[in-house]
């Protein structure tokens, strides 16, 4: 703390609207070219790419296996079905260090796997899986942005993984309606006064 | 553009330029108001009901690029910041406007309350603002629409709150709560801060321009970004020069008067540039402090989920962002600094679900982590007020220029003793109250963040240690007016636009009568 208070801060611009205090308020997707579209209007953005962008075909299958680890489906849609594995494409491929950090994290999740042995973390059975990725979510969720020490590279390729996970998941459709049962943005006459007994 | 002389040109169309170019026009002032920005259509350009899906980067994006002039450093287009404001709408106190006074710290207003009170009630009556009579020595009452009802959540940190002897009063908004002034009344979307694309949430363009253009006494010029204001031998400026934000092409109108509302930064940035003769180090200079006593707010913020709440149903409670409020309560309390906080809450909007990354582990438990809390998540963001000092200034980088070749506008912002002990205190109240409430702490935010723009061109009594008299007038040259955020000595832990609208509203009546006297 004591540096901070030294800390001059030199600041280009202050939002335009209200300043929420949390990093995690703004979505990896939001620091990504925010408009290779013409138009900002709103687009049939849902519609999914036919390939990946950035990852190789071997790699997607394993991003695509991880994101269905961390978001499975259950009574309601997972995290391949919701698209985020081409949202993590559209947002690594906008970024040259996420690129190296993908890039190297999915090569050490092969290691892991035991790819010298021809064996591919996707087709692991799920237990295998489980236990390889246990204590590296651990790990990431330990890890607090802004914290100084930096965690090895396969705890930080799984915090950003998780973290693009979550953004790309509670964003779509399927995670945002569907999963958590969002019920605004819509017309009322009235604010509706409290449903629950307290 | 060679021709006519207009009685004032009005640099900046946002709350305070809006506000100030009706007034005069209504008064029979000949106004021109100049915008940098494009026309917008508040009811069809904004992205008012989309959803993050819609956007391949999920982000909902608060304009069209087609409206390039909404970019992260400035917000250009007719109605500048109003259109994407929350709405808050508080009066400053007595207290407010007299810091030196009451605790030798921070700047007196060379006014008091009573002196703009009338013009606070003009605002309320003319835009419309809802709220409580709450009868708060801090939060002076105004005159209100019917307050909007708080969120169950809401409901929830009152009754906290209440066990530490903390008041929670119901959010006082420019936002119509009924249909008034030929506006309908809010539908609860939650989208304010996206553009509200009816106009229940008040903006300047839909508002005041708009109705103001009808007099035949106001004039609009769009895309036309101010780059000087010209001042001649006679120390009186003479009208603005500007650059064609499409063509690029240089542009110039006269006026008797000039006024600068540009929001605070830019405001200052344009005084500085506007280098001459008489005024080497910028326009209305002569004291030195143009640019320095940059007192923007700062916030804290408190994330957590509210025990009560957690795996219940949801409920649609978007509203229009938040409904209550945590006014400042320190005043009459012991304590080891200056000043005051406030406490903004829930304001966060439910499309957004950053947090869920922070929930611990992964898999079928991790997903009904997530979903249980998604009812329950609220966000704590305490405002304080930060006091002048030498380190933070507003000055320009001749280095950076913008793509109209003007110079960039820096922002130096250092956090005294004070401000820290402010920050300290309200992140620990706002840990308290919410423990109070039941609620389960995600994070709290260690490191003041800064918001509303405040300060660099300061009121005051004194010519040597402020740029402007009590009416925005400058002490330097007789017909120049600076009305905006830039113009506030102190800061409040207040959201600052109703004071701004007040002020220019009172600006307007001294002006119109100095015209009128052949005084400017």
């Amino acid at each position: 703390m004591s540096d901070r208070r030294d800390t001059l801060k030199i600041i280009g611009a202050i939002g335009t609207t209200c300043a929420f205090p949390f990093s995690a308020d703004e979505l990896y997707g939001q620091q990504a070219p925010a408009h290779d579209h013409a138009s900002e209007t709103p687009a049939q953005a849902a519609a999914m790419p036919a390939k990946p962008v950035f990852f190789t075909d071997k790699e997607f299958d394993t991003v695509k296996a991880l994101a269905d680890l961390i978001i499975p489906p259950t009574d309601t849609p997972g995290a391949v079905q919701a698209g985020v594995p081409f949202y993590i494409d559209y947002v690594v491929n906008s970024n040259e260090s996420w690129k190296k950090l993908f890039r190297e994290g999915l090569a050490w999740l092969e290691e892991a796997a035991g790819i010298s042995n021809g064996k591919r973390f996707h087709m692991l059975d799920e237990e295998t899986q489980i236990g390889i990725l246990t204590p590296l979510v651990k790990s990431a969720d330990r890890w607090k942005t802004g914290s100084k020490s930096t965690p090895a590279l396969e705890v930080r390729f799984m915090k950003a993984f998780k973290s693009m996970t979550a953004d790309g998941y509670f964003t779509s459709k399927a995670g945002l309606v569907d999963a958590l049962g969002y019920k605004g943005n819509t017309v009322l006459s009235e604010f509706p006064t409290c449903i629950h007994e307290h | 553009m060679p021709g006519k002389t207009y009685d004032v040109v009005i640099v900046g169309s946002g709350a305070s330029g809006g506000t100030l170019s009706a007034h005069l026009a209504r008064q029979g002032v000949d106004v021109l108001l100049l915008e940098g920005g494009p026309k917008v259509n508040t009811r069809t350009d904004f992205n008012t009901h989309a959803m993050p899906f819609q956007f391949p980067n999920r982000h909902i994006p608060t304009m069209k690029p087609g409206k390039a002039g909404f970019d992260s450093e400035r917000t250009r287009g007719i109605g500048g910041k109003s259109l994407t404001w929350n709405a808050v709408a508080w009066r400053y106190s007595a207290r407010d406007f007299k810091g030196k006074t009451y605790e030798g710290a921070g700047e007196d207003w060379p006014f008091e309350y009573k002196d703009i009170a009338p013009y606070y009630s003009t605002v309320e009556k003319e835009v419309g603002v809802c709220g409580n009579r709450d009868g708060l020595e801090d939060l002076p009452d105004g005159e209100f629409l019917p307050p909007v009802p708080m969120k169950c959540s809401d409901e929830i940190v009152k009754k906290g709150a209440t066990k530490l002897g903390v008041k929670v009063i119901h959010v006082r908004k420019a936002t119509l709560s009924r249909a008034a002034f030929n506006r309908p009344a809010c539908h609860f979307c939650g989208n304010c801060m996206a553009g509200c694309d009816v106009v229940a949430k008040y903006n300047s363009a839909d508002v005041h321009i708009v109705p103001a253009q009808r007099t035949g006494k106001l004039e609009v010029r769009h895309n036309a970004i101010a780059r000087e204001v010209i001042v001649n031998n006679e120390n009186k400026v003479t009208g603005v020069r500007y650059i064609d934000r499409e063509t690029k092409a240089e542009g110039e109108v006269s006026a008797r008067s000039v006024v600068v509302s540009c929001a605070c930064v830019q405001s200052v940035a344009l005084l500085l540039m506007s280098k001459s003769r008489l005024y080497p180090n910028g326009l209305a200079n002569s004291s030195g402090h143009l640019g320095k006593n940059f007192i923007p707010h700062f916030t804290g913020g408190v994330q957590c989920f509210l025990g009560e709440l957690i795996g219940k149903p949801v409920t649609n409670d978007e509203g229009f962002l938040d409904h209550a409020y945590v006014p400042s309560f320190m005043h009459n309390r012991k304590r080891d600094y200056a000043r005051s906080f406030g406490i903004q809450f829930n304001y966060q909007n439910r499309r957004a679900v950053g947090w869920a990354r922070d929930i611990a582990g992964f898999g079928p438990s991790y997903k009904k982590a997530v979903k249980d809390r998604y009812p329950a998540f609220l966000t704590f963001s305490p405002y304080g007020e930060m006091l002048p000092n030498p380190k933070s200034f507003i000055d320009l980088d001749w280095e950076k220029k913008d793509a109209w070749g003007l110079p960039l506008a820096r922002r130096n912002v250092f956090w005294g003793d004070n401000d820290w002990k402010i920050f300290h205190d309200m992140t620990d109240w706002s840990r308290r109250i919410l423990e109070a409430s039941g609620a389960e702490i995600l994070a709290v935010s260690d490191e003041p963040r800064t918001n509303h723009e405040l300060g660099g061109c300061r009121m005051g009594k004194d010519p040597k240690t402020s740029v402007l008299n009590e009416w925005c007038q400058s002490h330097d040259v007789k017909n120049l007016f600076v009305v905006d955020g830039s113009v506030f000595p102190s800061a409040s832990e207040k959201n600052p636009t109703h004071t701004m609208m007040a002020l220019a509203a009172r600006t307007a009546v001294y002006m119109a009568e100095q015209l009128k006297k052949g005084a400017l």
